[in-house]
């Protein structure tokens, strides 16, 4: 195999309840700026590729909008593909760039993501178009909502582990409060746990500060070979290079009820950590990363994530988070950006999002206040729907 | 599909006192833009366990391969990759999980006439090896895991086929 991509430069707008000045298109571009900017490169004409990354058309109110950003900045002739795997979208665009340098199809590639999630829809008919991500024969129809399924699962987590509202309700404390060291984060809060076991019940055990967030905003990552980053990019010559080291995907039932009898946890992500882990030769996860981005959607969810990504055994996660081993102070720092509670999740640029900010911490240049002393090696953990899609992708600082 | 556009104009101001490359384009105007659509959805392969409701009966389907039985049915065993066979359940089972709602999604026009809040569980039901999730019509304090449940049917016209039936709490004493 050649040497893994290297992470060339990236890009973000900041994250926001509603861009309202601002089209998916205008986002894109902006954030595309931001990443020639940090390239030193003055065009994209040397880029080979391009990989749009977004999730709804719906919200977008544009189909085909992979050819429409694509057109936007300049890229056309050169080849396109959008990339869609709901929530993962952004992660797995990585991965499909990841594949297409390593093959040789090109060695550079553009992986550049967009959405408008906020404020466009009312919540109602953004409920309506989120919920045809669940199963929209049988589980929508119904009157349930994603809250509500990830309820159900949590609340099976509950009853099989002992784990308690407050354990993910120091989650939701925690990644809001790392997001006040982001200057790109939606929505930093400092609150107590009281204040999120006191917030409005949404789909109970779940409150409304256990949520994460809807956002607008766009990111882009020029991943290339290591030899076309040093031709071409005055920035990456400056920097330690950080490696695109390893990719895992696996994939789980759409319906929880499906996967009986183990509905306490995310099978799809065990699976996407077991291949990225074997392609990074890493054994013991938990002291092998440094930094960790981890999907929480709800706050549970981050408990779930640290035991199938290994961290600690399945059943653990509550008590380990509680006792703060995922905190900045802790030996395992997570959602340092403040996560999609705190930074917020625009669905197609939210796993960009999340790698960039590993890119930051291996290189060093993040807000000293959230900035991982000697992180070296970190992981981006980013799933579809409950989990229906699950990618691990996985950084190394290789200087 | 409808089309109907209202516009508003809006002055944006940028956030960041550095220079702004966009002054030029900082006047915005936003429209309203509506879409409405009908859809011909077919239920295809899973339409019977639609048509059994009507008439008062659960139906699952089960694999002669592997000898699994789902609820919702499955018309293609992902194992075994082989058509399934319809299979008649009593609709007696206990409760897996749950979760109280307190927003509605407002999916079709019997989700929107529920009264917030309601229990939405997953039910082990009795010869199924699935979950099966719906509405449980009970006092959200009455959901626990464990909870004896019967399936029920609905009486009158319902938007969507898959509110001809919902759940019920079940005296486990009395025969289904
Ligand atoms: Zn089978």
């Amino acid at each position: 195999m050649r040497a893994a991509p290297v992470i060339a430069a990236v890009g973000a707008t900041p994250v926001k309840a509603e861009h309202a000045a601002s089209s998916s298109r205008d986002l894109m571009a902006e954030a595309v700026l931001a990443c020639l900017a940090d390239a030193g490169l003055a065009d994209l004409s040397a880029v080979e590729q391009g990989i749009t990354s977004y999730e709804s058309d719906h919200f977008n109110l544009q189909m085909t909008l992979g050819a429409v950003l694509h057109d936007t900045i300049g890229m056309i002739p050169k080849p396109n593909m959008r990339i869609e795997g709901g929530g993962a979208t952004g992660a797995l665009a990585l991965r499909a760039a990841w594949a297409q340098i390593q093959s040789g199809l090109c060695a550079s590639a553009l992986v550049y993501g967009v959405e408008k999630n906020g404020r466009g829809l009312s919540s109602r008919s953004a409920n309506q178009l989120f919920a045809l991500s669940a199963d929209a024969e049988w589980e929508m129809m119904i009157g349930g909502t994603y809250t509500g399924f990830y309820a159900a699962m949590m609340r099976a987590h509950m009853a099989a582990y002992g784990t308690r509202e407050t354990d993910f309700a120091h989650v939701a404390v925690r990644n809001r409060h790392n997001a006040s060291y982001n200057p790109l984060a939606q929505k930093p809060m400092q609150i107590t746990i009281d204040d999120v076991l006191g917030s409005m019940p949404i789909a109970e055990p779940y409150k409304l500060l256990d949520c994460s967030l809807l956002s607008d905003g766009a990111a882009c990552i020029l991943l290339a070979t290591e030899d076309w980053a040093r031709a071409h990019c005055p920035r990456f010559r400056q920097r330690p290079p950080v490696y695109f080291a390893a990719t895992g995907c696996g994939s789980d039932t759409m319906r929880l009820g499906d996967r009986y009898p183990h509905i306490s946890n995310f099978r799809a992500k065990r699976e996407a950590a077991r291949q990225a882990y074997a392609m990074a030769g890493i054994r013991e996860p938990r002291r092998e990363i440094d930094v960790a981005e981890l999907y929480d959607s709800y706050s549970g969810v981050e408990i779930q994530a640290v035991e199938d990504l290994g961290f600690v055994a399945e059943g653990q996660g509550g008590a380990a988070v509680s006792a703060g081993a995922f905190d900045l102070s802790g030996d395992l720092p997570v959602n340092t950006s403040g996560g999609l509670m705190g930074r917020g999740a625009p669905v197609g640029a939210t796993g960009i999002l999340q790698a960039i900010e590993i890119a930051q911490q291996l290189w060093g240049e993040a807000d000293p206040r959230r900035q991982v002393a000697g992180a070296r090696r970190g992981l981006t953990d980013t799933h579809a729907g409950i989990a229906s899609i699950s990618v691990v992708n996985i950084f190394e600082r290789g200087d | 599909m409808t089309q109907r556009v209202s516009s508003q104009l809006e002055i944006f101001q940028q956030d960041a006192a550095a220079p702004d490359p966009w002054a030029a384009f900082r006047q915005v105007e936003r429209i309203t833009v509506e879409l409405t659509q009908r859809y011909k959805y077919s239920l295809g392969k899973v339409s019977r366990f639609f048509l059994e409701l009507e008439r008062g009966r659960f139906f699952a389907t089960t694999c002669g391969g592997c000898g699994k039985t789902f609820a919702p049915p499955r018309p293609l065993c992902p194992r075994c990759l082989q058509p399934t066979k319809w299979r008649q359940l009593p609709g007696t089972g206990m409760v897996e999980t749950w979760s109280t709602l307190h927003f509605s999604p407002g999916s079709n026009a019997d989700v929107r006439a529920l009264t917030p809040p309601y229990v939405f569980a997953y039910v082990l039901l009795d010869g199924a090896d699935t979950l099966f999730p719906h509405l449980l019509k009970a006092p959200p304090a009455q959901a626990r895991r464990g909870l004896p449940v019967q399936v029920a049917y609905s009486e009158g016209a319902v938007s969507h086929p898959i509110h001809l039936m919902y759940f019920l709490p079940r005296d486990p004493k009395e025969e289904p």
